[in-house]
């Protein structure tokens, strides 16, 4: 418990306070660290979704983009202040998650196959409702983030603040579950899901709570990516990598892990801009591909329990 | 007159489109015994599933104290403290045996008094305190059962339902189970046990039903049980009169 203690707060100085010393003045650097922990953000409510709920989802993109879209046109079309749009656009995807709960019956590949179709709802619904979202064309010049007590959050490195702390919020909170009582039961649910029954889980409502959480958390990303680039178009917004890279990064780094999502995301995002991008110009998602092939041959559980094991065998020698 | 514990009223259920249970009619009374004996394949973990509400109820009635409670979800029968044992125990395998118990602390009504529980349960079965830290998956069928007891026990059963706790067991190993069972029933609790091992649930039982088929097909006091008679019908060597 102590040394999570030391771990945690060293976490917290080296991000707050050493990654922005270090790269706050490298405006490429930084940009592309926002860019990671956006898909950290997404891959960390994508592993609590797979984690905790037990679901494969293939469709967080649709969360993404609509809280994307929520949040921008209430700043655009309401006046909203971008803050609160961003929550309010949290908000739209878990209501947006409500559509999919009938799915929650279906176990494994089905679930997953299920959230897939259902994703590309959204992408039509923005594409064609061109009377709010303007279609195709897409929404130019979303309002950015604000100044805050003198400090231009809508920088590189004010933006890097505040994803910063969505994220780390968002592993706060799914650590915090995780730890409950709620979260205990979802773990044994995964067992034996008749058992939880009869011991008065009630294992359907607990699922579509995760759910809701993983949207919300998702939804948030989305919004705030928004206003961060300060343009959506539906092909943005619901790419389908906002589905694909936050698995990615999750499993690479240990989607039964609280940090391994996040870690994940950054080894994962800034290897590809820095180093596979340099050595492979086109085509660099080869060396990904392969690389993630690597780590579930050497370690199914991700990154972070392999450092957990190396550290582990290192104390056992020491001893 | 008293309400029953628990009392079923022809009930009819079943698993799509093929149904199980025909007008099937039993009543538990608070403070005693009753056990449900059939061959395999007679109903009975399907009339223990209905009562949780895991198999859904076509038609009849399920009270407890006199209160419908047909069609309820399983976890409105846990708060009711109707608690299953499930058959083949159901326990959670990659888990320690303590956490185990601690999931029967699951529901809020026993959840306060999780702690002194669980000291009552490891007072009951030692065993499973000396296990308490080794993952449940590692342990013989005799003390995979006691977690489930346990884990039931934890729970605060007002009514507890014991599937078929005696399968794939050592014969010696079932003794211990129906000792510890025992100790329940003197402790005044309200059970009803379903069970293919005739003897041991006779030993126990206050009233006894037999099923076949999916019908209840006798129903007796303890006392009024010929044992040969019992036997006959079990094998289908005549028709219930």
């Amino acid at each position: 418990m102590q040394q999570r203690t030391i771990i945690t707060i060293g976490f917290v100085v080296l991000f707050y306070g050493a990654v922005p010393a270090a790269f706050g003045s490298t405006d490429y650097v930084i940009s592309s660290i926002v860019a990671a922990l956006t898909i950290a953000g997404t891959a960390v409510a994508w592993a609590l979704l797979g984690n905790l709920g037990g679901m494969v989802s293939f469709g967080h993109a649709a969360f993404f983009g609509v809280g994307a879209y929520v949040s921008a046109l209430l700043t655009m079309n309401a006046g909203w202040p971008v803050f609160a749009a961003i929550i309010a656009g949290g908000a739209g995807a878990s209501i947006a998650s409500v559509a999919i709960m009938p799915a929650l019956r279906l176990r494994g590949p089905y679930f997953a196959l299920a959230v897939l179709a259902y994703a590309g709802i959204f992408r039509i619904l923005a594409t064609e409702m061109e009377g709010i979202t303007r279609g195709a064309a897409g929404l130019l010049s979303i309002p950015r983030l604000p100044t805050i007590l003198g400090f231009d959050l809508g920088t590189n490195i004010g933006s890097y603040y505040v994803i910063l702390t969505i994220v780390l919020a968002a592993m706060a909170a799914y650590a915090w579950i995780r730890r409950s009582e709620i979260g205990f039961a979802l773990l044994a649910m995964h067992e034996t899901e008749d058992a939880t029954r009869i011991l008065g889980v009630p294992s359907t409502r607990l699922k579509a709570m995760m759910l809701v959480l993983s949207a919300f958390i998702t939804g948030i990303v989305g919004a705030f990516n928004a206003h961060h680039i300060s343009f959506l178009d539906p092909d943005y917004a619901f790419s389908g990598v906002w589905t694909v890279l936050p698995i990615v990064a999750a499993i690479f780094g240990g989607f039964r892990t609280v940090s391994g999502p996040f870690i994940g995301a950054l080894a994962i995002y800034l290897l590809d801009q820095f180093v596979f991008k340099s050595l492979l110009p086109t085509g660099h998602q080869i060396i990904l591909g392969a690389a993630l092939g690597t780590m579930i041959l050497l370690s199914p559980d991700g990154l972070v329990p392999l450092l957990g094991r190396g550290l582990g065998k290192k104390r056992h020698a020491a001893t | 007159m008293q309400h029953p514990a628990l009392e079923v009223r022809e009930v009819q259920a079943g698993y799509g489109p093929i149904n199980v249970l025909w007008d099937v009619s039993a009543a538990a009374r608070a403070g005693t015994t009753t056990t449900i004996l059939g061959p395999n394949g007679a109903g009975k973990t399907t009339l223990l599933r209905a009562i949780m509400g895991l198999v859904k109820v076509r038609s009849g009635a399920i009270e407890i104290d006199g209160q419908p409670r047909t069609g309820n979800a399983t976890w409105d029968m846990v708060r009711d403290g109707v608690i299953l044992v499930p058959e083949g125990r159901l326990i959670f395998r990659d888990m320690t045996v303590e956490d185990n118990l601690l999931m029967g602390a699951y529901p809020a009504r026993s959840r306060p008094r999780a702690a002194s529980n669980l000291d009552d349960v490891y007072q009951l079965l030692p065993r499973l305190k000396e296990r308490r830290r080794q993952l449940a998956g590692s342990l013989s069928g005799g003390e995979a059962q006691m977690v489930a007891i346990g884990r039931g026990l934890m729970e605060e059963p007002q009514i507890f339902l014991i599937d078929e706790p005696s399968l794939g067991l050592a014969p010696v190993v079932v003794d211990e189970i129906f000792a510890i069972l025992r100790k329940q029933k003197e402790l005044g609790r309200t059970i009803v046990l379903v069970e293919q091992n005739t003897h041991m649930a006779l030993s126990l039982a206050d009233h006894v039903y037999l099923m076949q088929s999916g019908r209840i097909i006798l129903s007796r006091t303890a006392g009024e049980i010929d044992i040969n008679h019992l036997h006959d019908l079990y094998f289908a060597r005549e028709t219930a009169t």
